[in-house]
């Protein structure tokens, strides 16, 4: 019993059901008796939402998190990789959506191939250096929640990225996204998380900026790398940029 | 949990507001209030669009209760009319 909206809707709910009746009949007070109905459904709605919250708490769901992004941080920092994660589409990468870190410094965007295997490390381009790291990010895990896969206007990314942050993770307020050319930009109102100076975070981007990259990447079929991500103003900016 | 507070606070002050203006114009009958809570129920919890969709199937499914209730308090009334 320690899920409060189960508390909230069943205070609320007999509270409403015991007092209607009281007000109605002894008191003759219609305003009274409405309030006391009011009190039921907003108690059977409190209800209702509580057996819908996860069991799992959020301290474990931070350490589940924590523990992958480090064996991912360690895996990068010891091959000594300070690249940019590429978001593939599922479409790339034997239908499961993962972002490659390319190993070499200087890497041709271009060279990417349209299927890549689907192994740990995965050659991409023409060129026997063209090797990268293929890794499962927040993003990529999050893109099965979505009913449907959005498609690519600004709007349905829009609807996609906060019915996953909002809806689904609970993690912010809003979403903002704005296409122009090759950019995408992705405005958050209210994050609850950021970014971290970490190696994690630089290569492969924060929780919120790999579900942004995801998301768009799914929605324009096309890779994805992350720009930049600041934080001004109680508003998370992420920017995108789209390669073909 | 901060989407699931906003609609619960936002119900609560839907809710509230209606009987308070209701019982401001001096509305006595009780099927009035209800219709007109329901209303408000029905058209807050439809705005919550990105709710999970666990959270939605549990709503839509108090929703259908509160719906079939309103239909047929609606149909007593124009019973009632039509007498």
């Amino acid at each position: 019993m320690k899920n409060p909206y189960k508390i909230l809707g069943i205070i609320l709910s007999i509270a409403g059901a015991v007092l209607a009746p009281v007000f109605y009949f002894f008191f003759l007070s219609t305003p009274l008796t409405a309030v006391a109905l009011s009190s039921v459904i907003l108690g059977l709605a409190s209800f209702f939402l509580s057996n819908t919250r996860p069991n799992i708490s959020p301290e474990a769901c931070q350490i589940l998190l924590k523990t992958g992004m480090e064996n991912t941080a360690a895996l990068l920092e010891e091959i000594g990789i300070r690249n940019k994660a590429i978001y593939l589409p599922a479409g790339m990468r034997n239908g499961y959506p993962q972002a490659i870190v390319p190993i070499r410094d200087d890497y041709n965007i271009g060279n990417i191939k349209d299927k890549l295997s689907g192994r740990l490390i995965v050659r991409y381009g023409p060129d026997a250096n063209d090797m990268a790291i293929a890794v499962t990010t927040p993003g990529s895990i999050n893109l099965e929640m979505l009913e449907n896969i959005p498609g690519p206007t600004a709007y349905e990314i829009e609807s996609a990225i906060s019915y996953i942050l909002t809806g689904v993770l609970d993690i912010a307020n809003g979403v903002k996204v704005n296409i122009t050319d090759s950019r995408i930009n992705v405005e958050i109102r209210n994050a609850k998380m950021g970014y971290e100076e970490i190696w994690y975070y630089y290569c492969l981007g924060s929780p919120l900026a790999s579900i942004a990259a995801a998301v768009s990447s799914e929605a324009l079929q096309k890779p994805i790398r992350i720009l930049e991500e600041q934080e001004q103003a109680g508003k998370y900016r992420i920017v995108l940029e789209v390669l073909s | 949990m901060r989407i699931y507070n906003r609609l619960i606070i936002s119900l609560a002050i839907a809710l509230s507001s209606v009987n308070v203006f209701l019982a401001f114009l001096g509305q006595a009958d009780i099927s009035v209030y209800f219709i007109v809570n329901a209303i408000a129920y029905l058209i807050i919890t439809l705005l919550f669009v990105y709710l999970n969709p666990k959270a939605k199937f549990a709503l839509n499914s108090l929703s259908s209760i509160i719906f079939v209730v309103f239909l047929v308090v609606v149909t007593m009334e124009v019973i009632e009319i039509l007498k």
